[in-house]
């Protein structure tokens, strides 16, 4: 590698060469200038975020730190649905990366050991140097010039800042301001690479007669190319020397200037998404946080209301715009795009506690005032969690919605079909409004009783749900369950009046003190039961049970019937007297798949039956919503719209062949079968409960015992 | 300023229902009891003057048993400022008009500028308990009020009365009054089970006839002017579907007609 008549430490570079003293104090004034903004917007920045309220999401901190690591190393939530912007991204973070250690070290090496004798920057590590930041610059300058393109000429829907929750024309409608930023990120940092190569190429030129320096010129191979390009030009080694300091000049005030603006503009990203990976909850969604127990106000009303974590978030987002391309109330044209009210809460948050001093007045963050989040905006959300679990940033959309609706829920504004099915659920216990004692009704049409698991003990505790126990046509699926488990020998029993709604779609309404109850009463009604484990047919119920039962105290393993029957498969007790053979597609529900990642025994259950599954577009963990979640199946949905389900039933019906549209959940029996008729497929294929197929691969009688 | 709001702890029966063995009412194991839908209104019409407008109390009243004190709550959780009940278990069958006389020895009590009752019940709707409340008062009323326009200490409030055939009757009322409203005049706010559950906390002031200076001759069953006889389900079936050729169609109608005119 050294050409043995050098000497290693002359192999280097020589910083400030020819500098005068007065250029090098100008220099670092500069410098500490640019430190000290820098230093002084991560002040007001931590000051805006401390105005939250903590609630120590810090917790475990060894944990997250290897999460976050992982997570930035292998950019895996960035390649996720959009590969190549997750590629353009690793080339930028790995150049900037490399190039700011890079940058660091020469200031430890020159400022700090070489002045203790300790100088490393030279020799073999010199060379290799070059060569990693040269190559780094190479990956930065062709990322982001991707990133131009993909801006510029690809366009993708997703980057497309037209908001659905503003008419045009509003005065915060208007999101240029964002455009012009994101542009002047990649200009100015597209730049600051080519100048360092412009750097490195007339330095080159200048020192062409230094043999320390020209022999080892390969070692950058993209800056001496640019070398042997300005001499093409004709360029002298004296104007070589000029051009060199005046570029040193720019790029060097540049890239001061680009740290100096980090925490005023979207670069700030750098520090706020790493540090929200870092807090990120892996049950966001899935377990909602409690009321704090002695607290007068419920849920975010006010900007201060909101933790500092998700005061973080806001300034995390970088508009990606992957949230806003997964939403289905966004791709419903209703006025709700998790980016939006991600961005409109932060410019709320930059107004109005970024400032020296906070008024008291203006921190409301609800209304129809600029920057202010609409009722129907918040009431648009079907807390499928599409959104937070594709953010590649873990922002927590969903928390922070159902934490505003507690506010408006603690203000009694709310749709008013809602209202009626809240009091109803006060009142009975179940959203149909049906009385407590006719539960348990469905079971009377079946040809053998239904264990009472309060007065006898059970194996499977079936927590049944309102909509399995109440509405007709899920109950003739609720009885094709309890006979395929009666066919296996299941030992199971249900709580008949004790159950009640179990509180999941209450909860993300943001009625917390029912939910409460709800839970309370049925953690009480189970707890009085003997059973080993619990079952469910509805995801919602066992998303609650499983995952925020235990905030309350109860502590069970409960398996969605998916599950279960996967198991009696394997186990031999289910065993298919024929093949269905049916073409068939699966809609993964949101509370069974996103939330609790049961993906494969719904599919397990469908090879066993034979069935030949197809796939949709949207599958597993990208599902698209019923348009049924979060209280939403209690409201109605704004006519001329197309709605979720619909959507998801023009999505199906590309698939040639289709004869059935599976799906494992009570609501989305309700949900599909009815977009099936509005949507204008009713004849060509049909929609079906999981259940409904496995008791006819049994040739289970549902006519002989229901007529009996 | 005060406004004051009665308000009824109202029925509501389950689908499939029993009646109580002596015949003169549901069985209550078929009831859940919930704030009169039409109070809801009228409450909310308080609650929005109170919002607009400073220094108005609102104060809920009652006349009913423990158990309508839920009714109460609900209120104080919207945003009442002040809830009264009054009971006796001689009011156990009191009429309307006995209940509006109970209400408006509250209302001389409490002194109030403007009196928002419900239209009617859900359960029971009878329609008079607002208006014989004015009555005993000597106030002037308007019943199925769907409009009010009014300002706090004004002379004359203008409201707007719901007629058959979708007519509408704007009249200017003299205040104080009693206003009985009706659906649909605004948008109710929803109360939280947590508000609820906080407003358990608040005092309800609880009153009995006496204590608003009523004689037991005023309120107990020998006041009514109108008693529960009997309640049930009129008997179905009393369409027949007639068959045969046209002649035998004919007699079989005259005879009908023979019958039911007594020869």
């Amino acid at each position: 590698m050294i050409n043995p008549a050098h000497e290693s430490t002359d192999v280097t570079r020589e910083l400030f060469q020819n500098f005068s003293t007065g250029g090098i104090v100008l220099f670092y004034i500069f410098g500490f200038l640019a430190l000290g903004v820098f230093a002084w917007g991560c002040y007001l920045q931590i000051r805006k975020y401390r105005r939250g309220v903590a609630d120590g999401s810090w917790a475990d901190l060894a944990r997250r730190t290897r999460d976050l690591v992982v997570t930035m190393l292998s950019h895996r939530t960035l390649r996720r649905r959009d590969a190549a912007a997750g590629r353009a991204h690793a080339a930028i973070f790995f150049g900037f990366a490399l190039l700011f250690i890079g940058t660091s070290l020469i200031f430890i090496d020159y400022d700090i050991l070489g002045p203790l004798g300790l100088s490393f920057w030279h020799g073999e590590f010199y060379l290799l140097f070059q060569l990693t930041l040269d190559l780094a610059g190479l990956a930065l300058i062709v990322g982001l010039v991707y990133m131009m393109v993909r801006r510029g000429w690809i366009k993708p829907p997703k980057l497309d800042y037209r908001r659905p929750d503003r008419e045009p024309g509003e005065p915060d409608a208007d999101r240029s301001r964002y455009r012009i930023e994101d542009w002047a990120f990649l200009w100015a940092l597209v730049i600051i690479g080519i100048t360092g190569f412009l750097l490195n190429g007339s330095r080159k030129l200048w020192l062409i007669d230094d043999p320390l320096v020209w022999d080892y010129r390969w070692w950058t191979p993209v800056g001496t190319s640019i070398a042997y390009m300005l001499s093409g030009l004709g360029l002298s080694s004296e104007g070589a020397g000029v051009l060199r300091t005046a570029t040193w000049w720019f790029h060097g005030v540049l890239a001061l200037a680009f740290i100096a603006v980090i925490p005023f503009t979207k670069v700030k990203h750098i520090f706020t998404a790493g540090g929200s990976l870092m807090l990120r909850d892996p049950l966001a969604a899935q377990r909602l946080p409690k009321l704090p127990e002695d607290g007068e106000d419920a849920g975010y009303g006010k900007i201060t209301d909101f933790s500092r974590k998700h005061l973080l978030h806001l300034d995390a987002c970088t508009k990606c715009g992957r949230c806003h391309e997964a939403c289905p109330a966004n791709a419903s044209g209703l006025p709700l795009s998790p980016r939006d009210l991600i961005l409109t809460l932060r410019e709320f948050a930059h107004e109005q506690i970024e400032g020296r001093t906070v008024d008291a007045d203006g921190l409301v963050v609800h209304g129809d005032g600029v920057n202010q989040v609409r009722a129907e905006t918040l009431w648009s959300c079907r807390t499928c969690m599409a959104c937070v679990e594709i953010c590649p940033v873990a922002i927590e959309h969903v928390p922070i919605i159902v934490q505003m609706r507690r506010w408006l829920v603690e203000q009694g504004e709310m749709d008013p079909m809602l209202q009626g099915t809240l009091q109803k659920i006060q009142k009975r216990g179940n959203s149909f409004g049906e009385a407590k004692r006719k539960r348990g009704k469905w079971a009377d049409e079946l040809d053998f009783p239904v264990k009472d698991a309060r007065k006898e003990p059970v194996d499977f505790l079936w927590f049944v749900g309102d909509y399995a126990s109440f509405d007709p046509r899920n109950q003739s699926v609720t009885r094709d369950f309890a006979r395929i488990l009666e066919h296996a020998g299941v030992d199971f029993g249900i709580l008949y009046d004790a159950e009640q709604n179990a509180g999941n779609d209450v909860r993300r309404v943001g009625e917390e003190g029912l939910y409460e109850l709800l839970a309370e009463n049925n953690i009480a009604s189970l707890d009085g039961a003997e059973f080993e484990r619990v079952v469910t047919t509805d995801p919602h119920s066992l998303n609650t049970i499983r995952n925020e039962y235990p905030q309350f105290g109860g502590q069970y393993q409960i398996y969605h019937y998916t599950s279960l029957l996967k198991q009696l498969i394997e186990q031999g007790r289910l065993q298919f007297s024929k093949q269905l053979g049916y073409r068939v597609t699966y809609h993964d529900p949101c509370h069974l798949g996103r939330f609790n990642r049961g993906f494969d025994a719904p599919r397990f259950v469908m090879q066993a039956l034979g069935l030949d599954l197809v796939e949709m577009e949207r599958s597993g963990e990208n599902s698209f919503c019923c348009g049924a979640g979060g209280g939403r199946i209690w409201m109605a949905d704004p006519p001329g719209k197309e709605k979720p389900a619909e959507n998801r039933m023009h999505e199906a019906a590309r698939i040639e062949g289709l004869e059935v549209f599976v799906v494992a959940c009570p609501k989305d029996l309700t949900m599909f079968e009815d977009a099936l008729k509005t949507a204008g497929y009713e004849g060509q294929f049909v929609v079906k409960e999981l259940n409904e197929l496995v008791a006819e691969a049994l040739a289970l009688d549902k006519q002989a015992t229901e007529a009996a | 300023m005060k406004i004051l709001v009665p308000v009824k702890q109202a029925a509501l029966v389950e689908d499939d229902f029993e009646l109580r063995d002596d015949g003169r009412d549901v069985d209550p194991d078929f009831v859940d009891l919930q704030l009169n839908e039409w109070d809801d209104y009228s409450l909310e019409t308080a609650l929005q003057l109170k919002e607009s407008h400073d220094g108005i109390e609102v104060v809920a009243v009652t006349v009913g048993d423990d158990d309508a004190e839920d009714a109460l709550r609900t209120c104080l959780a919207k945003g009442a400022d002040r809830a009264i009940r009054v009971w006796d278990d001689e009011l156990g069958d009191a009429d309307p008009v006995v209940i509006a006389r109970v209400l408006a020895a509250v209302a001389q009590r409490e002194t109030p500028d403007l009196v928002l009752a419900g239209t009617q019940s859900s359960d029971l709707g009878f329609s008079a308990t607002g208006v014989a409340m004015a009555t005993f008062m000597g106030w002037p009323h308007a019943a199925v009020v769907v409009a009010l326009d009014y300002s706090p200490g004004a002379a004359t409030a203008t409201v707007e009365r719901e007629l058959e055939g979708g007519l509408r009757q704007r009249l200017e009322i003299d205040c104080p009054a009693v206003l009985t409203i009706q659906l649909g005049i605004n948008t109710p706010r929803y109360a939280s089970l947590r508000g609820i559950k906080q407003a358990r906390s608040l005092p309800v002031e609880e009153l009995t006839p006496e204590d608003l200076g009523l004689e037991a001759q005023d309120v107990g069953e020998q006041a009514c002017g109108a008693r529960v006889r009997k309640m049930y389900l009129p008997e179905k079936g009393q369409a027949e579907m007639i068959e045969g050729t046209p002649a035998q169609q004919a007699e079989r109608i005259a005879a009908i007609v023979k019958e039911v005119m007594g020869g």
